[in-house]
């Protein structure tokens, strides 16, 4: 293993460690730290399909659904077991995630640009319908859990998941996302999406197979997503309702911060979620009610100033510079 | 290419953004007017302090109209209490009221961050809640974390005081009892109407309405002859509608939101689906039902929280032999003018907002104490009234038991409020026209 590559995770573990601080010794700036973390796990996990390949899912939201759903399902069924209940969690929600998105990817992938967004798009909905109109796991009413938890794992318990775990679960997959990419980028696989996301046609004439590499990055990114959705969702929210969890904001907002940061960059989307979250934060505690209209603006300036994301930027002008090892 | 492609969606995202801020921006030039704070007469040997009612409320997103009409009711209420009522007295000092309060913007990740932020930084001891049962849900556990008391404005959801949440109680009528008044007033109008049709939307909420109104019917002895949900984009509702005809029902109780509601009148009425009385949620609690429907809307009741009209007040109180608190009706239709800076009319949720508010105030005074414990101690005894009517919770729970809803009907082209006798400005219409006899012009008016 090439130590060297993995440098660029220095300034990530940096920055984390000064938000867990920030979130530790400031009074009330915990759950605001967990808001910034999960826009950067989102974005992180997004990153490594949609950074690496070039393709957007419109869909992506749907996985986070299923694996919100994933972690509600232990927890009601093995939920007796005690806290074994939530590891199941969390494997039902990677496999539950994975699986739809291996569905999805061997169909849709075969499209390519505005044809696989359309595909994605159908695939969210149509989900959500299934859930509501045969009335699957709750149907509309969905699943609220907190009573059953606070019952199960007494009430000091279930606050600990919602208001602590769950939050160092966000923090911890969104570091795992990070290294995975970093990892990919290193890797033959990283060369092959690279390739076929500046030109497809030339990297399939080139022998790789694209198909196969478009899917391990759509499954390995839905897999986070699924994991985003049982911890940040299931377990800190306690109630899932499917028109919530299949809410294609989300999808939109995980675009915009992979953009903001830079598509296929590392530290693109740690820095694009941080950005995001930190503007939406503030900006509606500074201005509540108007917020919007002044976070447009910022978004618009910076996608205009730096279409390559803030990241892609840098990485530019630190070209051939000692800094650059630790950009990526 | 791909280039463009960020760019377009970015684009797109960020107009999206504007949309929502903009339409934002038109009703609400003078959205936050901090109300002028009037010194109150100043007693001298009082200390005025001021205290600080926290609120999460939904400027933006899918609840930003909801939201913004709360937030007027909350500052009217505060402003009676600060301007009218001399402050909240206890031990010797006096406190004025303020709410803080940041945009949530319907979204149940910053709902958990706003309360701490409310509990921590601002040091906030009562809270009242985001709008939505969802948001409550979400914020109930970081509430809990801090000890901070809660009080629900525009959270009905049943399932939210069934979780064992101590803190957290509730001002609003519960979903359970939206469709209970009226089978209460039919029973009491015409005992002999028995079969009862349910046709609703399939959401988590129209669904715990119709749960619960299927039981109250049943336990009531009435038989329901009828019970079918249609999905949420529904364009057609002819095939089920025939069906419900074949039941041959004497009243229909349904609906779920407007355009549906919308939807089902005027089928019923193609259709000519006479029955003796009809509720349905929502939709014809909006003036837009009758101008849309016309003729067809009269005699259609719906359950309401509030309407402008009841008669809730002093009197009503003093006959129900409870203490009688906060503006009466023409005091908050004239603060509300003041603070709104609009001519709209105060929907339910300003009501529900201002009675939260007023309901914390109420009850401090009472405990003698801002400890949150102790308020939701002293919360567990109190009954009395305010403009939106009777608020008592439920001591185990925190669901509001007091409250009842209002039966709105058309009659003549206006909105009367039938329902309960307490808070009615009009007599029942029934049984109402047959949807031929509208056509010719009838109206269910007396």
């Amino acid at each position: 293993m090439n130590i060297r590559a993995y440098k660029p995770l220095i300034p990530m573990i940096a920055v984390y460690g000064v938000l867990i601080t920030i979130a530790l010794t400031v009074d009330g700036m915990w759950q605001p730290v967990a808001y910034f973390m999960f826009y950067i796990a989102l974005g992180q996990a997004f990153n490594i399909f949609l950074g690496l390949t070039g393709y957007v899912d419109f869909g992506y939201v749907a996985f986070m659904g299923l694996g919100a759903y994933g972690m509600g399902l232990a927890i009601k069924n093995f939920g007796h077991l005690g806290l074994i209940a939530l590891p199941i969690g969390i494997f039902l929600a990677v496999i539950m995630s994975m699986l739809l998105s291996l569905a999805v990817g061997a169909v849709a992938l075969r499209l390519r640009g505005a044809y696989f967004a359309i595909a994605t798009i159908g695939v969210n909905e149509g989900f959500r319908y299934l859930v509501e109109g045969v009335r699957l796991w709750g149907g509309t009413e969905g699943m609220i859990l907190s009573g059953f938890m606070r019952k199960t794992y007494g009430r000091e318990m279930t606050n600990f998941f919602s208001t602590f775990l769950s939050d160092v679960l966000v923090i911890l997959i969104a570091f795992s996302a990070a290294v995975v990419t970093i990892a990919i980028l290193n890797k033959k696989m990283g060369y092959a999406l690279l390739a076929l996301r500046e030109d497809e046609d030339a990297a399939k004439v080139m022998g790789i197979n694209v198909t196969k590499y478009k899917i391990m990055a759509f499954i390995t990114s839905a897999g986070f997503a699924g994991l985003i959705g049982a911890t940040a969702w299931t377990l800190k929210l306690t109630y899932i309702f499917p028109e919530d969890v299949f809410n294609i904001s989300y999808t939109v907002e995980a675009i915009v911060i992979v953009m903001l940061g830079g598509a296929g960059t590392l530290l693109g989307p740690m820095f694009g979620g941080l950005i995001y979250g930190i503007m939406k934060y503030y900006l509606s505690v500074i201005f509540p009610g108007i917020q919007l209209l002044i976070l447009a603006p910022i978004l618009i300036a910076i996608v205009v100033v730096f279409p390559e994301g803030l990241i892609g930027y840098i990485r530019k002008k630190a070209r051939d510079t000692r800094l650059s090892e630790y950009l990526r | 290419m791909r280039g463009k492609w960020n760019l377009l969606i970015v684009g797109l995202f960020v107009l999206s953004l504007l949309v929502t801020g903009c339409a934002q921006q038109e009703q609400k030039p003078e959205a936050t007017p901090t109300p002028e704070k009037k010194a109150p007469e100043e007693k001298p040997e009082k200390k005025v302090e001021t205290m600080y009612f926290g609120a999460p409320i939904s400027l933006t997103g899918k609840y930003s109209k909801e939201g913004q009409m709360s937030l007027w009711g909350m500052q009217v209420a505060a402003k009676w209490i600060n301007d009218v009522y001399g402050g909240l007295k206890v031990g010797d000092k006096v406190y004025k009221v303020e709410i803080k309060y940041y945009d949530d913007q319907s979204n149940k990740e910053v709902v958990q961050s706003m309360i701490e932020r409310l509990a921590v930084q601002d040091g906030v001891k009562f809270i009242l809640a985001p709008y939505s049962s969802g948001l409550t849900l979400a914020a109930a556990p970081i509430a809990e974390k801090y000890g901070v008391l809660m009080n629900s404005h525009g959270g009905a959801s049943d399932y939210i005081f069934e979780q064992g949440y101590y803190y957290v109680v509730q001002t609003l009528s519960p979903a359970s009892k939206y469709q209970t008044g009226f089978l209460d007033m039919i029973k009491k109008v015409d005992p002999n109407a028995k079969r009862v049709a349910m046709i609703y939307k399939d959401t988590e909420f129209s669904r715990a309405v119709f749960n619960a109104a299927r039981e109250y019917a049943e336990a009531n002895g009435f038989e329901v002859v009828f019970d079918k949900t249609y999905p949420k984009d529904v364009q057609d509702l002819s095939p089920i509608l025939n069906e419900l005809k074949a039941a041959n029902p004497d009243i229909i109780i349904g609906g779920g939101h407007f355009a549906d509601g919308q939807l089902l009148t005027q089928q019923l009425a193609e259709l000519k689906i006479n029955v003796k009385a009809i509720s349905i949620l929502v939709a014809p609690a909006l003036p837009k039902y009758y101008d849309a429907l016309g003729t067809k809307a009269e005699g259609i009741c719906a359950p309401a929280q509030w309407e402008v009209g009841v008669t809730y007040g002093p009197e009503a109180a003093k006959k129900l032999g409870m203490d009688y608190f906060g503006p009466t009706q023409d005091e908050f239709l004239v603060l509300f003018k003041e603070i709104s800076g609009s001519d709209e009319k105060p929907s339910y949720h300003a009501a529900e907002g201002a009675a939260a508010v007023l309901s914390y105030a109420y009850a401090i005074e009472k405990a003698q104490s801002l400890d949150p414990e102790k308020v939701r101690e002293a919360m567990n005894d109190i009954e009395f009234m305010t403009l939106y009517g009777v608020w008592k919770i439920d001591p185990e729970t925190g669901k509001q038991i007091g409250h009842e809803m209002v039966i709105i009907q058309w009659q003549g082209g206006t909105k009367k409020i039938i329902w309960p006798e307490a808070a009615a400005n009009a007599d029942p219409y029934y049984p109402i026209p047959t949807w031929e006899e509208k056509d010719q012009g009838k109206l269910a008016k007396h």
